[in-house]
């Protein structure tokens, strides 16, 4: 730290203006409030709908049913219900149809699924205004505190960058004090681990770590044949999210970062995948911490290189649990392998490509043969 | 002077805006409910007189049992003896309507005569939500004169 990193600085407040957001606020609340009377209306329908199957099942269990029949609005004769199996249901439109009791049931079944799938998608929509709401909330609160956004320019070498995320200076200051201890460690344990050179574990590692069986195997072969042909096209897609890079550590950490890129692609979890992978690996695996941006939402995975020295880039996430993980690591220290924490875009890409596990397992590999090339 | 008059001006104008004209609204929707009901009891008098007119002894309907889903029902005057379950076919006793959820059975004659009487009461009420909205026009009327007034005598 200390180099002069150029960025901007936003008051919260100038870009979301406190009293706006909590007039939207508002607004949305009002809506909110329509659709639950809506969905309440819709249950009332299908309450009475519930009833009426009830009652038109038990109709033909007697011949005739005495009543009163109504005659116009305010007077009664009584009377007898006659033809009990008999139904006029209305269809729309002036429309009506003459069923059975059974028949009018399923008619009845049917407009009450209708009606359920009505409610549930007002819920959904319900939901979606709650999340609205809350966030208007929680903007006009933040910008009436005076927070303010700061954006500095990604500084590939430096690893101290601070993106303060709202409010979270604390946190950030700790994590970074942390990072900076372990990253001692690192350094002096990289030493030790130099010699180390496992290729072979690597591919053992990665069965075990890789969740996707499928790209298994091309993945396996295409880390064996291309570890250090990875380095420089796994370093772009991941510059905006800075890492904590070393420059005697460079031919490796990328490795290992690939690694960690590949065995993160096919997985879909997000950051919970991180503390099970290290579970998993705990005998093989060690993941190192250096000091990192605090940036949100980075999901530190753990992956396995055979590489000793691979560097664990860790974007400290802004979740506590990833502290738990810190600590957890931090014991895993005198393990043989280090993992790789891969950052946040990763998540996305991840998510994204749930349905595509096969597509990164390939790509990776294609990129690296035209690289080579 | 002028800003004085203004804001006279505004405040009646609000005054009407904000309660003589809700108030005749709500004053006509409630005749208007009570027309309703007057229509009914008109109808039921009609028909009443009707099937007495054709000696009529049973009829056939169609009840709603909700949802616009309806069954079959009949009414057939029967002479059973009071002893039988009260609701045997019988087009002889009607039940009508007295308020507050009260049914009274009648004989047809009884509830020719009592129809009536209903029908006036209903006419009564009318004729007082009647002047109730024309005192709330009245008011709107002197309002918006006096309004008037103040707007045309600054332009004098």
């Amino acid at each position: 730290m200390g180099e002069p990193l150029k960025g901007t600085v936003t008051p919260l407040s100038s870009v979301f203006a406190p009293e706006e957001a909590q007039k939207a606020s508002v607004r949305v609340q009002e809506t909110i409030s329509e659709r639950r009377k809506q969905v309440d209306q819709l249950q009332a329908f299908l309450n009475d709908n519930n009833g009426l199957v009830n009652l038109v099942k038990k109709l033909p269990d007697q011949l005739h049913h005495d009543i009163m029949v109504p005659f116009g609005k305010a007077a009664f004769f009584p009377g007898r219900l006659i033809h009990t199996n008999e139904f006029l249901v209305l269809l729309g439109e002036g429309y009506y149809a003459e069923r059975t009791s059974k028949q009018t049931i399923e008619i009845l079944k049917r407009r009450g699924k209708d009606l359920e799938s009505q409610i549930e998608t007002l819920n959904a929509v319900i939901k979606d205004l709650k999340f609205e709401a809350s966030f208007f909330d929680d903007t006009a609160i933040e910008a009436a505190e005076g927070i303010v956004e700061i954006r500095e320019d990604y500084v590939d070498e430096a690893f101290n960058e601070d993106e303060p995320t709202k409010g979270e200076d604390d946190f950030a200051r700790i994590l970074s004090r942390i990072d900076e201890l372990e990253k001692e460690e690192l350094e002096s344990e990289i030493a030790e681990e130099h010699e180390e050179e496992d290729k072979a574990d690597l591919s053992h590692l990665i069965s075990l770590t890789s969740l996707e069986p499928e790209g298994r195997s091309p993945e396996e072969q295409a880390k064996n044949e291309h570890l250090m042909s990875k380095i420089s096209l796994q370093n772009h897609p991941q510059e905006d999210v800075p890492k904590p890079v070393k420059p005697k550590d460079l031919p490796a950490r990328p490795v290992s970062k690939d690694l960690s890129s590949h065995v993160k692609v096919p997985t879909s979890s997000g950051s919970r995948l991180p503390p099970s992978l290290v579970e998993h690996n705990k005998l093989k695996e060690r993941v190192s911490h250096t000091p990192v941006p605090k940036n949100e939402k980075v999901s530190t995975s753990a992956s396995n290189s055979g590489n000793h020295s691979s560097r664990a880039s860790v974007v400290a996430p802004v979740s506590k649990e990833v502290s738990d993980f810190d600590s957890s690591i931090g014991s895993d220290r005198s393990k043989a392998f280090t993992g790789s924490i891969v950052e946040h875009t990763h998540n996305i890409e991840n998510n994204n490509q749930k349905g595509q596990m096969q597509a990164p397992a390939s790509k990776p590999v294609s990129r690296f043969k035209m690289q080579r090339k | 002077m002028d800003r004085l008059r203004e804001e006279k001006i505004q405040r009646f104008e609000e005054f009407v805006d904000r309660r003589l004209k809700p108030d005749l609204v709500r004053a006509i929707a409630e005749r208007d409910k009570v027309f309703e009901q007057q229509k009914v009891f008109s109808d039921l008098r009609k028909n009443l007189e009707n099937l007495e007119k054709n000696s009529v002894t049973s009829l056939r309907s169609m009840v709603n049992l909700g949802s616009e889903v309806y069954a079959q029902a009949e009414v057939d005057s029967v002479l059973t003896p009071k002893a039988l379950h009260v609701c045997r076919p019988d087009t002889r006793h009607i039940f009508v309507d007295v308020g507050l959820g009260f049914h009274v059975e009648l004989t047809w004659s009884e509830a020719l005569s009592i129809i009536p009487a209903r029908e006036e009461k209903l006419a009564r009420q009318i004729e007082e939500y009647t002047r109730l909205i024309a005192q709330i026009k009245a008011q709107i009327k002197t309002v918006s004169q006096g309004i008037r007034e103040l707007l045309q005598l600054p332009t004098e």
